[in-house]
C-alpha cells in the first residue's frame, strides 16, 4: 500500500504517494527526477547519495522516503537559484575539484551541511566532515581547498 | 611512540600500447555554423580532462577562443577510432590527431582565403577567427564567411588527421628494441610518513612530486591527476586489498575493501618539469598512470626509514607493522643479528 507524504523539497512543498519500502534516493531520482543525487554503493558506504534533511546530511540510500514526511529536503539541484551558483559550487569549479564528478553532488552537500553548523571550519574540520564521501579521482586536496576557499569568501556566512 | 620517516622512489613509464601494437587516434576539425568549430574525436573523458586538453590544442592552433571549439562526444556513427582512454595515451595520441587535424583545417583556411583575396598565404594574417590581407586588414573574412564561399563552390572547409606512430616489438632474445614506446614520463616522489609504533597506523604527511610531463597543457588538470594518482598509491601501499578465497571475493564492498578518504590525504608539493623531449602535442606526455606508481615504493621506503623494518608485502597494514616490530624485538632479545 502506498503512503501519502508531504515534504518541502528545494523550497517547494510536494505531496506524493510512495511505497513504504522505497528509499529516499529512489524517490528523488525516479519520482522527482532529481538525478543530481547519485547512487554509488547503495549501502551507506560512499556518500554519493548525500542530501540534507532538516539541514543534516543523510545517506539517502539508507533512508526510507516515508521518513521525510513533514521534513525539509535540500538536494544539489536546490543550491543554485537558477542564475547564480552557490559559493561552494563556484569554488569547486575554480579549484578544479571535480574529475569524473560522480562524488561531487554528495561532496558539495556534505560541505554545505558543515558550513550550516560551523561557518568557520578549519582544514581538519573539513576533512572530517567529508570523510564519509569517497572520491576515487581527485585525492581530495582540491575538494578541501575549494571548501576552505568558499569559507574565506564568506560562503559559510 | 610516533616515528617519522622519509622515502623516495623514481619511476619511468613508457605510455601508449607500444611494442608494435597498431595504436592510433583519428580526429577531424571543421568549420561549423553559428560561429563554432567542430572537433570530432572518440576520446573518452572519464574525468581526466582530455576534452579540455584537446579544446585548448584546437583553439591554440586555429587562433580562436576555446569557447568556439565544440566537441562531438563519442558516437560510432559520426566519428572514427580514437583508441581507448587507457595506457596514459589520450593526450599524446588524440592530442596529436586533433593538433594535426586543426593544422590541416588552418592550411585549408589559408588555401581558400588566398583564392578569395587573390593573394599568397604569406601575405595573409589571421586573428580571432578572421583572415585578411596584411596590406588591408579591414577587409577581412571570418572563418564562417569563408566556409560559406567554399560551400558554394561545392567543397567544404574541414580536415581529418590521424596520429599513428611507429613502435617496435622488442627482440625476443634480448628484450631490446629501438623504440618500444612512443615516449616516457618520469616521476620522482619523496614521501614523509608518521608511524605509530603502538597502533601500527601509518599517516602520510606530505608528498613532494617532481614529474617530467613534457609540457603541461593544462597545469591544474595535470596536478589534479598527480594528486589523485598519489592518493590511489597511498591506498595500494597501506590499505587496499582484495581478499579472494577459492575464487570468491570476501570483501566485495567498501566496508571491507578500504580506499583512502579525505582523512588520509597528505599535503602536496608538486613541481612540473616541462622538458619537451618527445613528439607529443606541444611536447606534452602522458601523466595518468605514472602519477600513481612511485607513491607505493616511496611509502614502503619511508616506513623503513621511520622504524627500521622492511615490509615487502602490500598493503602495509597496522597488523603487519606491529608483527614486524614484535619479531624484531624478540630477535633483539635473543641476540640475533638483524640483516637490514
Ligand atoms: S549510495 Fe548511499 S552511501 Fe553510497
Ligand atoms: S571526482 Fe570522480 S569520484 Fe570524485
Amino acid at each position: 500500500m502506498k503512503h501519502k507524504i508531504r515534504f518541502t523539497i528545494n523550497g517547494e512543498v510536494k505531496e506524493i504517494e510512495v511505497q513504504p519500502n522505497k528509499t529516499l534516493l529512489k524517490m528523488l531520482r525516479e519520482d522527482l527526477d532529481l538525478i543530481g543525487v547519485k547512487e554509488g554503493c547503495g549501502a551507506g558506504e560512499c556518500g554519493a547519495c548525500t542530501v540534507l534533511v532538516n539541514n543534516k546530511p543523510v545517506n539517502s540510500c539508507l533512508m526510507l522516503a516515508v521518513e521525510v514526511d513533514g521534513k525539509e529536503i535540500l538536494t544539489i539541484e536546490g543550491l543554485s537559484d537558477g542564475i547564480n551558483l552557490d559559493p561552494l559550487q563556484e569554488s569547486f569549479l575554480k579549484h578544479n575539484a571535480i574529475q569524473c564528478g560522480y562524488c561531487t553532488p554528495g561532496m558539495v552537500m556534505s560541505a554545505k551541511a558543515l558550513l550550516n553548523r560551523n561557518s568557520h571550519p578549519k582544514e581538519e574540520d573539513v576533512k572530517e566532515a567529508l570523510a564519509g564521501n569517497l572520491c576515487r579521482c581527485t585525492g581530495y586536496k582540491r575538494i578541501v581547498d575549494a571548501v576552505l576557499d568558499a569559507v574565506k569568501k564568506g560562503g559559510g556566512k | 611512540m610516533k616515528k617519522n620517516g622519509r622515502g623516495i622512489a623514481t619511476i619511468m613509464f613508457g605510455f601508449g600500447y607500444g611494442a608494435g601494437f597498431p595504436d592510433h587516434s583519428i580526429a577531424s576539425a571543421e568549420i561549423e555554423d553559428e560561429g563554432k568549430i567542430l572537433i570530432r574525436t572518440a576520446a573518452a573523458d572519464v574525468g581526466q580532462g582530455v576534452l579540455t586538453t584537446i579544446t585548448q590544442i584546437a583553439a591554440e592552433v586555429l587562433k580562436v577562443k576555446p569557447e568556439i571549439i565544440q566537441i562531438i562526444p563519442g558516437d560510432t556513427h559520426l566519428i572514427k577510432n580514437s583508441g581507448s582512454s587507457s595506457a596514459t595515451r589520450q593526450t599524446f595520441f588524440t592530442g596529436n590527431a586533433v593538433k594535426e587535424a586543426s593544422e590541416g583545417l588552418l592550411s585549408n583556411i589559408y588555401h581558400y582565403a588566398s583564392i578569395e583575396f587573390r593573394s599568397n598565404h604569406v601575405e595573409l594574417g589571421i586573428k580571432d577567427g578572421y583572415i585578411f590581407r596584411n596590406d588591408n586588414p579591414n577587409n577581412k573574412l571570418s572563418y564562417w564567411e569563408l566556409a560559406e564561399k567554399v560551400k558554394e563552390s561545392g567543397d567544404s572547409l574541414k580536415a581529418e588527421a590521424s596520429f599513428f606512430p611507429r613502435t617496435d616489438k622488442p627482440d625476443p632474445n634480448t628484450g631490446q628494441g629501438e623504440k618500444i614506446y612512443v615516449a616516457y614520463t618520469f616521476v620522482t616522489q619523496v614521501v614523509e610518513v608518521e608511524v605509530d609504533t603502538d597502533t601500527g597506523i601509518v599517516q602520510v604527511l606530505k608528498v613532494y612530486t617532481s614529474a617530467d610531463i613534457g609540457k603541461a597543457i593544462n597545469p591544474q588538470n595535470v596536478e589534479g591527476q598527480i594528486e589523485g594518482g598519489t592518493v590511489q598509491g597511498i591506498g595500494m601501499a597501506l590499505m587496499e586489498e582484495q581478499v579472494i578465497k577459492e575464487g570468491i571475493t570476501l570483501n566485495p564492498d567498501l566496508t571491507g575493501y578500504l580506499i583512502p578518504t579525505s582523512m588520509d590525504t597528505p599535503r602536496f608539493a608538486t613541481r612540473l618539469v616541462e622538458n619537451e623531449d618527445s613528439e607529443g602535442p606541444f611536447g606534452a606526455k602522458g601523466v595518468g598512470e605514472p602519477a600513481t606508481i612511485a607513491t607505493t615504493p616511496a611509502i614502503a621506503n619511508a616506513i623503513y626509514d621511520a622504524i627500521g623494518v622492511r615490509i615487502f608485502d602490500l598493503p602495509i597494514t597496522p597488523e603487519k607493522i606491529l608483527k614486524a616490530l614484535k619479531k624484531r624485538e624478540t630477535e633483539n632479545k635473543i641476540g640475533k643479528k638483524e640483516d637490514f
